[in-house]
């Protein structure tokens, strides 16, 4: 393999890992939110995310 | 028992993580232009340095992330009898740092092993960096496999705390392998207290890459913590559910 081919497949595993992983988090989160019953309209309300809880 | 309700509780998404995430984005844009077309080819490597800048800060932030899972499992430790909710925040943090270190490791060894090819001629060796490398990626596999077993989450929890705190040990052993063992692996590009091996442009986008890096892994690590939250959440729904059935039962037939 050459050197630009080499630098090609490292960069796009790179960001096709780490796309994945983040879609899948979000995804997950999304799915575990609606089994719960969290709807995303409450998230959009700016007192509730500003102050809601001291966790991240 | 801890009870985490749902109107404290948040979706992964905030108005914050919103923000990190397109800066998350735009720095890792930004990040691939200077990696891959503004920063010069090496005189010795050509155009294969360009892989220090996924290899090198991948690493780096798997360093930070194991840290971070260590100072968390101590706090989680020293913390979980006094203040069980606090203690579960630090366990939440050590799982989700240590999950993201582990995808950063996962990344340094794919990049090191393609970049090796073109510059040793061989995908792997077993030498010391490369080893030890390996063996902190299964060490934290491990960890996280732990994580999810069967048993009382404190317990559970308690246990993880111990083996993030085991497996850390191998952290320093990594980063110092190149200097206590002859190794294929070149020394570190920088380090605190020595001349940096590379300058100009290719420092700069070194530096900036680990930047860009760093805020993907921050906000990876806010989305994970919710999601083991809302995890967490839904176990103890369920855990409830169960009891409330099994206690109707019981009425049913007494």
């Amino acid at each position: 393999m050459s050197e630009v081919a080499t630098v090609v497949t490292g960069w796009g595993i790179t960001i096709f890992v780490i796309a994945t992983y983040s879609i899948w988090v979000v995804s997950r989160g999304k799915a575990i939110g609606q089994e719960l019953g969290i709807g995303e309209m409450e998230q959009l309300d700016p007192r509730k995310d500003a102050g809601a809880t001291t966790d991240l | 028992m801890t009870s985490v309700t749902h109107s404290n509780a948040k979706m992964t998404a905030t108005a914050t993580t919103r923000v990190l995430g397109v800066l998350a984005i735009a720095a890792t844009a930004l990040m691939t232009v200077l990696g891959l077309l503004i920063s010069p080819a090496d005189v010795i490597q050509g155009e294969a340095v360009r892989m220090l800048y996924i290899h090198v800060p991948s690493i780096w932030i798997a360093y930070g992330a194991f840290v971070l899972t260590s100072v968390s499992s101590i706090l989680f430790l020293r913390g979980r009898k006094r203040r069980e909710d606090r203690g579960r925040h630090y366990d939440r943090l050590a799982g989700s740092a240590a999950e993201v270190g582990v995808v950063f490791t996962g990344i340094t060894l794919v990049t090191g092993m393609l970049w090796g090819k073109v510059t040793w001629g061989t995908y792997w060796q077993w030498d010391a960096r490369l080893t030890t490398t390996v063996l902190l990626f299964v060490t934290y596999l491990g960890y996280l496999a732990l994580r999810r077993l069967p048993a009382d989450p404190i317990v559970r929890s308690r246990r993880a705390a111990v083996m993030a705190l085991i497996s850390f040990v191998n952290v320093p052993i990594v980063h110092y392998s190149v200097d206590w063992w002859r190794t294929l692996h070149q020394k570190a590009s920088l380090s605190v207290g020595r001349r940096p091996e590379i300058t100009g442009e290719m420092y700069w986008t070194l530096l900036y890459s680990t930047l860009a890096v760093t805020i993907v892994a921050a906000w990876l690590i806010i989305h994970r913590y919710r999601v083991i939250r809302l995890e967490e959440l839904r176990d103890e729904e369920t855990l409830a559910a169960l009891i409330s059935s099994r206690l109707d039962k019981d009425d049913g037939s007494n």
